[in-house]
């Protein structure tokens, strides 16, 4: 059963650091996904910009304001017709971590952002030695503070300490953070979401926001299984942590099993969402290690390819 | 309804107390514990399932909690109240229980229990547990005697666990003696009633009303025991034969109370082995005698014993199927003659093979010797040795006895035939040449006596005895006659004070007089079970109350030592053995058989509120865990 304890506004320590065995895990993990990638594509990330690079890409029809120096000039000699060679233009991966700071993420010991915090982590020292330039945007209600996008192993430590230095913000509110993330960053990538989606106003508008702006959303969602296991029976007050929303209620075994049920349906709506538009989702409990999180994640491929 | 308990002004007031108490609590219990949790819209929208529910459903389930509390209280407050029926009767009464502990109440012919006084015990705890709070009642056992276990009391818990120790006895009846009491004790006393428990062992419809019908003491027989089937030893003896001590014969009855014939397997056992067995047939209510003649067994401790062969029968009664005889081993005396010469005298002594005899002439003889028994003929020592002295015709000179005068052609006009020394024979017609006469002293006893002169004394000064007789065997036809060796027996047998007669037997249930010797310092009697008792001494007499049937082992102290005496006690009382269950009844009062109106239908209906207010504990306590009360 989840400790919960009184209500409390106070976050709780993790506890977990940032120390040299845990940078061995992370060389592990990266040796690892670079197994897992061999095979596919050697190369580093590229976009699917069209534009000046070296390997050809595709043909479109010429028009006015073209460069004619890539007009193919031997497909003319045959159709009469004027087609442009265009070329994959060769670029850096954003990898955006949007971490859900809020409240609900700090809940009980050990607590849903320590898992954040070593998986977004061992993400980004993947995505740094890949070359990929990383950015950590932590939110609640609106995005609270962020690591700008940087590039290179060395920048790992930097994501230590930006990450030991977040402060838990307030309550969950996914399209209002989210508008702000797009306002803030205009250079499209991968956004990996980690958070445990309870918004009073529901996830898919958030969501949405991500897709709309051209942004590439991965969706991990961190539940604690304590929160099924929910023993505390009789009289109760409920104190939501985030709204300080009380529900008074009389916990039976039949409301224990009822409470189970919509959470299972939470999560299922979650995934259900996420599938239909090829988004993709890894659901991923507190008491799993964040090793096996991030392997599930790179045999997935979303990550890597 | 009649309330026993607490005053219902105090009741009352206990019950606003509780009824407020339990509705702080109730309400203390709606304060709830306050837990945080991550995200409340879950919880939402299951209390938006929930809510489905019928608001007056909810409600009442949450009153139900608070109900079933106060009902609780309410049943605890009710049974404090002690309700009683209105028909229960409270006044009290003097109950006197006479349980019936005899030997017949071994009986087994009896269901719900092991024998009758097993049932007689089971009666007694109902009645006891069942008396009003207001009721004085006592218990007694009866059966040669009465015991009380207690005087009159109103906590009949004291008398439950003194009927525990209860126990059959191997005693008689004496329910004249029982009934006595009774009336002494409910004499005066308000609402008395006699309740027997009783197979009615020991009543005689001739017997009169033992207390003033007019009293009012109310009888009840409660009749225990249904049936009549037994077969019993009601005579074991044994007795020695006068001429030879070590053969004895036996004696045996047994009575059948069985209304057909049966078959029974006698046998008798001898220090444990079995020596004899045969089986008799016996028609109905026959008695059978069986002797022994000759029974030369080697051992002490006789036993005989029944067993039903018939088949389909059944005997009831275990008790009165075993007797108990015994057979001291005689005593071997060492005899010396002092005789010149006297073979009349030296030849029933030399065919006495149970004696260690030798002669001396006078001029030999040493007064230091010791022997059990001297025999002098027409000489008496300067000094009297040790032991027992048989004289014939003793000088005037040295004597112990005073020789009055001297007859001729005596006649013996008295004999006293009663004396041991007479036992079995006749001196009528005997014929005398000459004898002495004695002066009797304070200790002697004239045995035969011709006109008053005393020619055959006997003298016992309480530490040896003595026998004289005035004159001389050869110049009588005494040692012609039959009478003369049997006579030299029973002085021997006097001497030794051993008796073909003395072979203890007694009955149980009575207070035993053993003879013993008076410079016997203590004794102590040890019971066929092994265990030991101390006895009282008075004038020569061991006396000792014994119930128990089998054998018993009296030791005495003297001192020289110790000596030992075995005992054999029997039940072998007719009485007791017919077992057939009468009914104590008088014309004067109307005798009650059952319990009917003794026992309260005591319905104590506060445990039965106690018993619902833990089940009502019960389904509070598992409703609440398992929610379905709020």
């Amino acid at each position: 059963m989840i400790s919960f304890g009184k209500a409390s506004r106070a976050p709780q320590a993790t506890g977990d650091a940032f120390d040299e065995e845990f940078l061995k895990k992370l060389e592990y993990l990266y040796i690892v996904s670079q197994k897992i990638a061999a095979g596919q594509r050697r190369a580093k990330r590229r976009t699917r910009l069209v534009g000046s690079g070296i390997d050809f890409a595709d043909h479109r029809h010429y028009t006015h304001g073209d460069d004619v120096r890539n007009l193919d000039w031997r497909v003319y000699s045959r159709t009469e017709k004027l087609f442009l060679k265009l070329y994959e233009e060769e670029e850096d991966l954003f990898i955006y971590f949007l971490l859900d700071n809020s409240r609900s993420m700090h809940l009980g010991t050990p607590n849903k952002w320590s898992m954040v915090r070593k998986v977004a982590a061992a993400l980004a020292y993947i995505g740094l030695s890949n070359m990929d330039r990383v950015s950590l945007v932590p939110f609640s209600s609106t995005v609270d503070n962020r690591l700008p996008p940087s590039r290179g192993k060395a920048q790992i430590f930097k994501i230590f300490d930006f990450l030991d230095r977040c402060e838990p913000g307030e309550q969950t509110t996914l399209q209002s953070a989210f508008k702000t993330f797009v306002g803030q960053n205009k250079r499209p990538g991968l956004v990996v979401v980690l958070s445990d989606f309870y918004d009073p106003s529901g996830f898919e508008e958030g969501i949405n926001v991500l897709r709309y702006h051209r942004f590439e959303p991965l969706i991990i969602h961190l539940f604690d299984e304590r929160e099924l296991d929910f023993s505390l029976q009789g009289e109760l007050e409920l104190v939501d942590c985030e709204t300080g929303e009380v529900r008074q209620l009389t916990v039976t075994p039949a409301m224990v099993r009822a409470y189970e049920k919509e959470f299972r349906a939470f999560c299922d709506e979650l995934e259900t969402f996420c599938t239909q538009r090829q988004l993709l989702y890894f659901r991923a409990a507190l008491q799993e290690s964040f090793e096996e999180l991030v392997l599930r994640i790179f045999r997935a491929g979303g990550f890597l390819s | 309804m009649q309330w026993t308990g607490l005053p219902i002004e105090t009741v009352g007031w206990m019950a606003a107390g509780a009824a407020l108490i339990i509705t702080l609590l109730y309400l203390l219990k709606f304060r709830k514990r306050s837990v945080e949790i991550p995200f409340s819209p879950l919880w939402g929208r299951v209390i938006a399932t929930r809510r489905k529910q019928s608001d007056w459903w909810r409600r009442l389930k949450r009153l139900l909690s608070w109900l079933l509390h106060l009902l609780i209280a309410g049943l605890l407050l009710f049974a404090m109240l002690g309700p009683r029926s209105t028909d229960e009767v409270l006044d009290g009464r003097h109950l006197l229980i006479l349980i019936d502990n005899s030997a017949s109440m071994g009986a087994t012919d009896v269901t719900g229990g092991v024998n009758r006084l097993d049932v007689a015990q089971r009666q007694a705890r109902e009645i006891l547990q069942t008396v009003g709070g207001d009721d004085r009642v006592m218990v007694a056992l009866f059966n040669n005697r009465v015991q009380p276990l207690g005087p009159f009391v109103d906590d009949a818990t004291l008398l439950e666990s003194a009927l525990r120790n209860v126990e059959v006895t191997a005693n008689p009846t004496d329910l004249a003696q029982a009934l006595s009491f009774a009336a002494h004790s409910l004499q005066d006393r308000p609402d008395a009633e006699l309740i027997i428990l009783s197979d009615g062992s020991g009543f005689d419809p001739e017997m009169p009303l033992p207390f003033d019908p007019d009293l009012g003491i109310s009888l009840r027989h409660i009749m225990i025991g249904e049936a009549s089937e037994n077969l019993a030893i009601t005579a074991f003896n044994a007795r020695r034969y006068p001429s030879n001590r070590l053969d004895h014969e036996l004696y045996v009855e047994v009575t059948s109370h069985f209304d057909r014939e049966v078959s029974t397997r006698l046998d008798i056992s001898a220090d444990g082995r079995l020596v004899d067995s045969r089986t008799i047939d016996l028609g109905p209510r026959e008695v059978h005698r069986q002797f022994y003649p000759g029974q030369a067994v080697a051992g002490e401790r006789l036993e005989a014993r029944i067993r039903l062969t018939t088949a389909d029968a059944r005997d009831v009664f275990p008790l009165d199927d075993r007797a108990y005889a015994t057979v001291p081993p005689p005593r071997r005396l060492s005899v010396q003659l002092v005789s010149p010469g006297n073979l009349f005298i030296e030849g029933p002594l030399l065919l006495n093979s149970h004696i260690d005899f030798d002669r001396v002439h006078p001029d030999a003889f040493d007064s230091t010797a010791s022997r059990d028994v001297f025999v002098f003929d027409r000489f008496a020592p300067e000094s009297l040795p040790d032991g027992d002295l048989l004289f014939f015709d003793p000088p005037a000179e040295g004597s112990p006895f005073e020789i009055s005068g001297r007859d001729d052609d005596p006649i013996l006009t008295d004999v006293r035939q009663s004396h041991p020394l007479m036992r079995w024979i006749s001196l009528s017609d005997l014929n005398i040449g000459s004898t002495s006469t004695f002066r009797r002293g304070s200790d002697d006893v004239d045995v035969a006596s011709t006109f008053g002169r005393t020619v055959i004394l006997a003298r016992d000064d309480g530490t040896r005895r003595m026998v004289a007789l005035g004159f001389d065997v050869r110049n009588s036809d005494f040692p012609l006659r039959v009478a003369f060796p049997v006579f030299m027996l029973n002085v021997l047998d006097y001497f030794a004070q051993d008796d073909v007669d003395l072979m203890y037997s007694f009955a149980t249930g009575e207070t035993w007089s053993i003879p013993i010797d008076r410079s016997v310092t203590g004794a102590e009697m040890v019971r066929p079970d092994g265990t030991r008792a101390p006895v009282a001494l008075h004038a020569g007499e061991a006396l000792f109350y014994g119930e128990q049937p089998g054998f018993y082992e009296l030791h005495t102290t003297h001192a020289d030592g110790t000596d030992r005496t075995l005992l054999a006690a029997n039940l072998t009382n007719p009485d007791e053995s017919e077992i057939t269950p009468r009914l104590i009844e008088w014309e004067e009062i109307p005798t009650a058989e059952d319990t009917s109106g003794l026992l309260f239908d005591r319905r104590e209906i506060w445990i039965s509120l106690l018993l619902a207010a833990m089940a009502l504990l019960f389904l509070e306590w598992t409703t609440y865990q398992r929610r379905w009360t709020e």
